[in-house]
């Protein structure tokens, strides 16, 4: 089933390091599905299936550690995937309105891709950085706190010319008054 | 001997048995969706929890500390334990949900969560009547639903594959079927998709769930989940009668129970034997049913005109049966015997055919190279392949036998599978006058000169003997035209049975096949030849076998009744070949 994707030798090779990591091939799924998408840009299931093949185990267990965690794409994504959390801080402090400009911006809906297939939007749930409400997440990595509008149409052309904002370090409170 | 109490009774225990094992083990009773004796145990579903505590102990002279009452002192657990993967240990202390409030609550508050976005649809749910869901809800779960918002949508009708069909809704998620494929079958065909409220069992993307044991997934399932493809819709649980038998399509003797409304077969399903096939059954053995219903021989049939076959009466088929032998010498006479058919059938043609003056028996084993596995499909195809042999039937070859044919005139043919296995072709039997005792319409009753109509294992009570030396055996589920439910004493009454009569309208003759056991027709054959030898019913062939034939030495019904199956002494594992 797994015509149209191969690992590169150095993939395997960096299988075969996570493989070494465990007593048992098992615990490898989740590594190496991992390395499948930063190779595919997604797990689709012909990708689970080459995953399950190179670990030698069931495909229907890859199947299952695949869809169970959100931040596995089981289908083909943007280049860049923008995480807009809409849960209570974030919801509260305008990450509706911050969901819904961007879906103006680019022309798409939440859960959909651009045609050139730069972006992709989705609304999700907490990520844990309500003190910086409202939040989004760029492809499971950098967090872009405060967002505005302005800073929105900031992070999209920086995105367009292939640079990701910096981690932005966000001081505590009781510390900006310590110094 | 470790001890251990459990609602304020004492038991006695050896080893390290799981405590919702050892107290359904003691006829007690814990609800339970997750747990299965066969599987791992998860503790997934949080349905059997329990109160468990452990007596505090002396450290240093390990006595237990007493209080001011002279009672053991109890560390409760702090939380509650599911009891299914709880080992015991000396001392221990359980309060189930028949003395404490709060196991009682506990229970039905977690089937209270369970059945939030279960679709509760059981008026049209095949699973509804043995759905331990449902049977618990009534037992231990909350009255009402205090859910009021929508339930979440899942898949429905999904075809796992070509025999199972799931409807996703219903699931909760115990495990049981991915746990069944990964553990009892080992062809990890299932997992459970997505997580949360959203999760479900499936197949991997593209694959098909065409596991040879799939179907045992939908016996094992506790809810409505997964239902078999063939039985959907068919009939309600309520309606069938349930009646113990044995597998006949292969050679390990599977202990089946027959589902039987109006005397038609509808469904076969696994029955527990713990020496033989555990809780399972292959899949093949599921499409047996059809077998019981479907193109029976009913009445017999005798040619006339060259080669169209005609029903004719019982008086004259016997008739016809007789003078057939009455016009040739015993030599010329070639009784072939069935590994299709049961120990007492076998026998009982074998002896009035001996009395008669026959002294040669074959039978051709039915075996398919390379057809079984190591679990319960085997090569032999046949369920008594034992059975004849320790009977005193000779195994032949295909090319044994069709010599033996070309040198007879009269073939008095019990398998009913002669042609259609190609053991040898319908050209072989033009020359002798053939007589095949049938079940169903097949080819090679087609090419019989005379037919008589008998019998099949869900009409009867009889004995198998399989692979492994292991005499078990039928009870009659469906009657004939000649039988009863009521009078017949082997049989079960259903509640139709029980209610109706046959003046009702949902009663009818149709589905009752005009046959007779062969031991029957055997009697009638010998009196009619004025051979002295007499038939009983099967029972009683059966203690005649025992007394008579040294393989099986002390076999009765009782005790196959009572031991669920005999092992026979001096039947070595069968060694099969074509």
């Amino acid at each position: 089933m797994a015509k149209n994707y191969e690992f590169t030798p150095e993939d395997l090779q960096e299988i075969e390091i996570i493989k070494a990591k465990f007593p048992e091939v098992m615990p490898a799924t989740l590594p190496t599905l991992w390395v499948a998408q930063r190779r595919f840009g997604h797990v689709e299931p012909e990708v689970q299936h080459l995953v399950a093949e190179t670990l030698g185990l069931p495909v229907s267990h890859v199947h299952g550690v695949a869809t169970f965690y959100t931040q596995y794409y089981k289908e083909k994504m943007g280049k860049y995937v923008l995480d807009i959390c809409t849960t209570t801080s974030c919801q509260l402090c305008g990450g509706y309105d911050m969901l819904h400009y961007l879906e103006n911006k680019l022309g798409i809906k939440a859960g959909e891709t651009t045609k050139d297939g730069m972006f992709s939007i989705q609304s999700v749930e907490c990520l844990g950085a309500c003190g910086y409400a409202p939040m989004m997440q760029i492809t499971n990595d950098v967090y872009v706190n405060n967002l505005t509008e302005e800073k929105l149409d900031a992070v999209i052309e920086s995105l367009k010319e292939g640079k990701i904002p910096e981690f932005e370090p966000v001081g505590m409170p009781q510390h900006e008054n310590r110094s | 001997m470790p001890e251990i109490f459990i609602d304020g009774e004492r038991y006695e225990f050896e080893g390290k048995p799981k405590l919702l094992q050892f107290i359904l083990d003691n006829g007690k009773e814990v609800p339970f969706f997750c747990y299965h004796p066969e599987m791992s145990a998860p503790a997934n579903c949080r349905q059997c929890y329990v109160k468990v505590g452990t007596p505090v102990q002396n450290r240093e002279n390990g006595e237990y500390e007493l209080d001011e009452d002279g009672k053991r002192v109890i560390r409760w657990f702090p939380k509650m334990q599911t009891s299914c993967s709880t080992e015991i240990t000396d001392g221990m202390v359980v309060l189930t949900q028949e003395t404490s409030e709060e196991v009682a609550r506990a229970q039905k508050d977690t089937m209270e969560l369970i059945l939030i976005n279960h679709p509760l649809d059981c008026p049209i749910c095949d699973q509804a009547g043995e759905c331990p869901l449902q049977i618990q809800t009534y037992k231990y779960g909350p009255e009402g639903s205090r859910f009021e918002v929508k339930k979440v949508h899942k898949p429905k009708r999904v075809e796992l594959g070509p025999r199972v069909t799931l409807d996703a809704e219903r699931c909760i998620n115990c495990t049981r079927c991915v746990r069944f494929t990964e553990e009892i079958s080992g062809t990890h065909q299932l997992t459970i998709s997505s997580r949360g409220d959203k999760n479900y069992p499936i197949t991997a993307p593209g694959m098909e769930f065409d596991d040879p044991y799939s179907v045992n997934t939908v016996d094992i399932c506790p809810v409505g989940a997964l239902t078999s493809t063939d039985f959907r819709f068919k009939a309600r649980v309520w309606e069938m009668n349930q009646t113990p038998s044995i597998d006949i399509t292969g050679g390990k003797g599977t202990n089946v129970d027959l589902w039987v409304r109006d005397n038609i077969v509808m469904r076969l399903t696994p029955r527990f034997n713990a020496e033989v096939n555990s809780h399972w059954m292959p899949d093949a053995a599921r499409d047996a049913y059809k077998l019981f219903n479907e193109n029976r021989v009913s009445r017999p049939t005798i040619k006339v005109d060259g080669d169209n076959q005609v029903k004719t009466s019982w008086n004259n088929a016997l008739e016809t049966f007789a003078e057939t032998l009455e016009g040739v010498k015993p030599k010329d006479v070639l009784v072939i015997g069935s590994a299709h058919a049961s120990v007492e059938e076998n026998y009982s043609l074998m002896k009035v055919f001996s009395t008669w003056g026959v002294n040669d028996y074959y039978f051709v084993p039915d075996v398919k190279e390379e057809f079984g596995d190591d679990f319960l499909l085997t090569d032999d195809q046949a369920p008594n392949t034992n059975g004849v042999k320790a009977l005193g039937f000779t195994a032949q070859s295909t090319d044994e036998i069709k010599a033996a044919i070309k040198s007879a005139k009269v073939v008095v043919l019990l398998d009913g599978t002669f042609i259609d296995r190609e053991v040898i072709s319908s050209k072989d039997i033009k020359k002798p006058y053939v007589i095949n005792l049938a079940t169903n319409q097949t080819e090679t009753s087609i090419a019989a000169d005379l037919v008589i109509p008998i019998t099949c294992i869900a009409e009867h009570a009889a004995s198998y003997v399989n692979v492994d030396g292991r005499i078990q055996r039928s009870f009659p589920a469906k009657e004939t035209k000649y039988t009863h439910r009521k009078l017949d004493l082997e049989m079960s009454e259903g509640r139709l049975d029980r209610h109706g009569t046959n003046f009702d309208n949902w009663v009818n003759e149709d589905n009752k096949i005009d046959c007779t056991p062969v031991w029957e027709f055997m009697n009638d054959l010998s009196k009619r030849l004025g051979l002295n030898s007499e038939f009983g019913i099967s029972r009683e062939i059966m203690d005649e076998i025992a007394s008579s034939v040294s393989a099986f030495d002390g076999v009765s019904y009782e005790r196959m009744d009572n031991e669920n199956g005999i092992q026979l002494t001096g039947i070595s594992k069968e060694e099969v070949s074509a």
